[in-house]
């Protein structure tokens, strides 16, 4: 009883810094789809050099811890911009520095949902769309699209959970989310309370990415219950 | 009214269409039969733009031009005054048996969505697919599949329907009801080109038949002349064969 109290008292705490994980998380969400949507395109270009170019960043990023790509960022950037553009970024605010490492880290996985959901959508489509006169971008856009939204839904879901999971290092390089205010709860009992500080921050997460599931979920089924279908 | 001349077309380096010329005329029923591979989807692919062919003359519409020389808006002409319809149906599986039809009429044609809808409808009712119209692709037999395409290439009333075999994918069961709706589009003076091993319906509804052979065409003309006197010896051989095998 004690210690249920105790969390309900430590989430009231951690909550207000909860804003700083969904700024970082839609930040890098959305940065990272767009740049994600630009690979998974570089993947199917003509051009030979963009295509290897894609695989070559998309496993490199891939095989790169989050922690690491954080610091690389955080420690990098700023030598790269004085060395290569004289400017100085070193006074940037640091969640900048960890929208965009997670940025980089969501695009990956990103491109290859985008591409595999792409390519689930039988290319006879397409034709068929070209030769009932439609132009490329208007087939795209209401025969293909549609349905590689919907393959892409869930595995795009657990990107997304994955990302915020990996945002919870945020406060490596200082900034001050959820994760370092909870450290900084610790402190100020000195190392007391430790389990029920650490319970009620994983009771947040827990709940944000049941949040996500149930709203994937509810997409899925407005979409069938709008087909009326099970599968194709 | 269409007019193809020296159509080719090479993958990788082997030339699979070697200089094709085919005349359609209006009411035209135009059968081409040959063995598997020997460029007949490659042949329809080309003459419709859904691939740009290596070389040939194209009259049709208001084009008249080299293949190469087709400009996007050239294309579009084109596309715009054929039908295809595809060996798999290719059906739009997010859009229902009505919505596969009025989806061209609509975005393409620009038609307004309530006369759109009643083209559909006939084109369905032609099809015999009216009590259908609500059903996803996913909803459909093969065989039903395949008139919903059928009514999508009817609904936009082209100049020539193209058919990619389009039995070839169905249960036996299901074949003749596909044919019985191919044979009413002919019957009504619907100009058709047709890739087909149905024998029977090149010999029976068809005026011409083309017998094609790696990349060339062999013979062609009346099915009397092509089934009953065949004048070139791979066209005996091939008859020879596939009718044994019905
Ligand atoms: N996109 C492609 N890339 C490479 N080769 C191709 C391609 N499309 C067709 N071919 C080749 O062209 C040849 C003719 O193919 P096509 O599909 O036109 O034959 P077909 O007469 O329609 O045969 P079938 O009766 O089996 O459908 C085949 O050897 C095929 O392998
Ligand atoms: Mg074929």
């Amino acid at each position: 009883m004690e210690n249920i109290k105790l969390i309900i008292n430590f989430l009231g705490q951690l909550l207000p810094a909860i804003n700083i994980t969904l700024i970082v998380s839609v930040s890098s969400i959305v940065l990272g789809s767009l740049l994600g949507l630009g690979l998974a395109a570089a993947k199917q270009s003509e051009s030979a050099i963009l295509r290897v170019f894609a695989s070559i960043y998309v496993s490199v990023i891939r095989a790169t811890p989050s922690i690491i790509m954080i610091f690389v960022v955080y420690y990098g950037m700023p030598l790269f911009f004085s060395a290569w553009f004289h400017i100085n970024i070193e006074g940037w605010n640091r969640m900048y520095f960890v929208i965009i490492a997670l940025t980089l880290l969501f695009s990956a996985p990103v491109s290859e949902i985008m591409r595999s959901a792409y390519g689930s959508v039988s290319k006879g489509q397409t034709e068929a769309g070209l030769m009932v006169g439609m132009t490329p971008f208007q087939t795209f856009y209401r025969i293909v699209l549609p349905q590689a939204f919907v393959v892409a839904l869930p595995n795009f879901a657990n990107s997304v959970i994955n990302l915020m999971k990996e945002g919870a290092l945020t406060f490596t390089i200082g900034v001050v989310d959820m994760v370092a205010k909870a450290q900084m709860i610790v402190a100020n009992n000195s190392g007391g309370y430790a389990w029920q500080t650490y319970c009620a921050l994983a009771l947040i997460y827990w709940v944000i990415s049941l949040a996500i599931d149930k709203g994937v979920t509810l997409v899925e089924k407005s979409y069938q219950a709008k087909r009326k279908t099970i599968a194709a | 009214m269409l007019k193809i001349e020296g159509l080719r077309k090479s993958y990788d380096g082997n030339e699979i269409l070697k200089g094709i010329s085919v005349d359609v005329s209006k009411g035209d029923v135009i059968s081409i039969i040959g063995p598997s591979g020997s460029g007949k989807t490659t042949l329809l692919r080309n003459m419709t733009t859904l691939e740009q062919a290596d070389g040939g003359h194209i009259q049709f519409a208001d084009v008249d031009k080299d293949f190469q020389k087709l400009s996007s808006k050239d294309i579009q002409t084109i596309r715009r005054n054929v039908g295809f319809v595809f060996q798999n149906y290719n059906l739009f599986n997010n859009k229902t048996a009505l919505q596969n039809i009025t989806e061209g009429l609509i975005v393409a044609r620009k038609v307004n969505k309530s006369e759109a809808k009643k083209i559909a409808l006939e084109a369905l009712e032609r099809v015999g697919l009216s009590d259908r119209q609500n059903h996803y692709p996913s909803q459909l037999s093969g065989g039903q599949q395949q008139r919903v395409g059928i009514a999508r290439a009817v609904a936009l009333n082209p100049k020539v329907i193209f058919f990619d075999e389009p039995t070839s994918a169905l249960d036996p069961e299901l074949v003749g009801e596909v044919l019985k709706v191919m044979r009413d589009l002919a019957e009504s003076g619907t100009t058709m080109v047709v890739v087909t091993h149905q024998m029977n319906f090149a010999r029976n509804v068809s005026n011409k038949v083309i017998f094609m052979a790696d990349g060339h065409i062999v013979e062609q003309g009346s099915p009397e002349s092509i089934f009953e006197h065949p004048s070139e010896k791979r066209t005996q051989e091939f008859l020879t064969d596939i009718l044994a095998n019905v």
